[in-house]
């Protein structure tokens, strides 16, 4: 694709809130989130449970409609047939026809994107190859484990080779073997020019394929950039990892830290790079035996962490969606 | 010709999932067993009555699960596809979301029609055991219990598409209910006594219910075999002009209702 072309996903201003219970009270899923995603991306999109991303993603996908704002997808409506030929989709914890074969599903998925049966049978082979399910291709999809759906799930969103994937949680239910398999598909995915937006709650596997990121919390986008842009935002990090004398907690010798974890008999602490000299010297004071110092960069996780903490302490009440004023 | 081969599509996949479903086969093997157990109940007749006992039987069986396996694989397999979420991966395909409606139809259409054929051959297997005449009144009384069993299960198909399968299911069967006795209601509505004029404030219900249901009766053919009389292709016709207009009625409320609903 060209990425001099316009944005492959435009989001604008979308809300999206249900009516809940016999009252029909509002509560908010998404209020009012804004980017926009670049053809030939990989785009992360992160939140914890209840952020709204699954949300944002059936709206993308036209399963539901927004309740404010505007969503396109190469320029059109997400409901363009077009659009929809374009577009490839794996669902959050899919599921599929219990009593079809592989073959049979991805046959079915062939013929609604009006593919002739020698390019369903041709795609159908390569990518039951290229997912792990060559075995498994006579076998009826209610003997699947959840694993093993995810990767039936991932084949049927590639089958009409589309320009823009998108993926809910594609990592979820597989081994980290089938974890590298899928993120080397969505690399392989990014060099043919193909764009795709994928959420996930596998930071470590984000971090290593994305170009941009967008974080989302209680149906707020709280950071939004490459990851460069938002990892080297707040300076870099020193890692010092220590041992005190007798194996007293650092809070028992007046020592604080903002990360702060035990690892076995030692502990390990996260110290900005400003305030690395004092917090050496107050350590050496009280008697610490100083194990290992490293400069690191800041990862995803926490850049995810850091929003997450500081939301809560910015907002009283958190909840996984929010009840409209 | 996009639509026709995505719904073509729809109702081909409908087809292969529901002949697979264990509650086809088993309903298929229940109605089959019916028929076989009407042997001996017509052996238990006079021998005069046999061959009406044969018929009568058949037909009440077939119809009977013909609606039965419309609307239960229907129900079940509209409500699985929202509960399990299968449908959350064929929506954004590319498709309209009526077309979505339609050709799960269709397919429920053919099953149908495999099930109204499978009892017609096992029924006929009765009748020519039990040393009936095999005419082509029969064939038209299966064709008529087909249309019968098609609109029932577009209604089931509208319920599926708000509401739980068991009301759907309720929904749909007391539409079949209300269904065959409906004739009885124009009956009471254009008799000089009875109900209606004994209750007068009865009679807008009545005649809202001659509005509101289909009239099943158009479909029942069983008297007119009993008694010999032929039924004449026109009256064919007008039968199956009746079933597809409520058929349409019943599938636009239907696809309105899906085109307007959340998948959350």
């Amino acid at each position: 694709m060209n990425p001099s072309a316009g944005p492959v996903i435009e989001v604008r201003d979308l809300h999206k809130v249900f009516p809940v219970g016999f009252r029909r009270r509002k509560v908010y899923a998404v209020r009012g989130i804004s980017f926009e995603v670049r053809p030939g991306d990989i785009f992360g999109f992160l939140g914890p449970n209840g952020a709204g991303k699954t949300t944002s993603i059936k709206v993308l996908t036209g399963l539901i409609r927004p309740s404010r704002g505007q969503v396109r997808l190469f320029g059109r409506d997400v409901e363009d047939l077009h659009v929809r030929q374009r577009l490839g989709f794996l669902p959050e914890q899919p599921y599929f026809y219990d009593y079809l074969t592989p073959v049979e599903l991805l046959d079915h998925v062939g013929r609604l994107f009006g593919l002739s049966a020698g390019l369903r049978k041709e795609r159908t082979d390569q990518l039951l190859a290229a997912v792990g399910l060559t075995e498994a291709r006579s076998r009826t999809l209610r003997k699947f484990s959840k694993g093993m759906l995810q990767r039936v799930g991932i084949a049927q969103a590639l089958l009409n080779d589309p320009d823009l994937v998108i993926l809910d949680e594609p990592l979820t239910g597989l081994d980290p073997i089938g974890r590298k398999e899928i993120m080397d598909l969505v690399l392989s995915l990014k060099e043919r020019g193909k764009t795709v937006f994928f959420s996930s709650h596998i930071l470590s596997d984000i971090e290593r394929v994305c170009d941009r990121v967008a974080i989302l919390r209680q149906g707020s986008l709280v950071a939004h950039g490459t990851l460069d842009e938002l990892l080297t935002r707040e300076g870099q990090l020193i890692e010092v990892e220590f041992s005190l004398p007798g194996g007293l907690p650092p809070d028992a010798l007046g020592l604080t830290f903002e990360a702060l974890t035990r690892v076995g008999s030692h502990f390990r602490a996260q110290v900005d790079d400003a305030r690395v000299e004092r917090s050496l010297m107050q350590l050496l004071s009280a008697g610490a035996r100083i194990l290992s110092l490293v400069r690191r960069r800041e990862t995803l996780e926490d850049l995810f962490l850091r929003e997450a903490i500081r939301r809560d302490d910015a907002e009283a009440t958190p909840a996984p969606a929010t009840e409209a004023p | 010709m996009r639509s026709p081969r995505v719904i073509w599509t729809l109702a081909r996949g409908t087809l292969l999932e529901a002949l697979r479903n264990r509650a086809f086969l088993g309903l298929t093997l229940a109605s089959i067993a019916f028929l076989a157990f009407s042997l001996v109940v017509s052996q238990l007749s006079i021998r005069a009555q046999s061959v009406r006992v044969a018929e009568d039987f058949g037909f009440f069986t077939i119809s009977l699960f013909a609606v039965a396996v419309g609307v239960i694989i229907g129900v079940i397999l509209v409500y699985k596809e929202v509960a399990v979420k299968t449908i959350y991966a064929i929506l954004p395909k590319p498709m309209h979301r009526w077309e979505f409606v339609v050709g799960k139809y269709l397919g429920l259409t053919l099953l149908l029609a495999i099930e109204v054929a499978v009892l017609g051959v096992a029924w006929v297997l009765v009748l020519w055991l039990r040393e009936a005449p095999l005419t082509v009144e029969l064939a038209k009384g299966l064709y008529l219990i087909l249309l019968e069993a098609c609109l029932v299960t577009s209604a089931a198909v509208l319920f599926s598409a708000f509401t739980s399968p068991v009301f759907s299911g309720i929904f749909a069967l007391g539409i079949f209910t209300i269904g065959r006795v409906l004739y009885l209601v124009d009956e009471l509505l254009a008799a000089r006594r009875g109900l209606f004029v004994d209750a007068p404030w009865l009679r807008p219900i009545g005649e809202a219910m001659t509005v509101v249901f289909p009239d099943l009766g158009v479909f029942n053919l069983s008297r007119q075999v009993l008694f010999g009389v032929e039924t004449p292709m026109a009256y064919l016709g007008a039968a199956t002009g009746y079933a597809l207009a409520w058929i349409a009625v019943y599938l636009a409320l239907g696809a309105l209702l899906f085109q307007r609903r959340d998948f959350i």
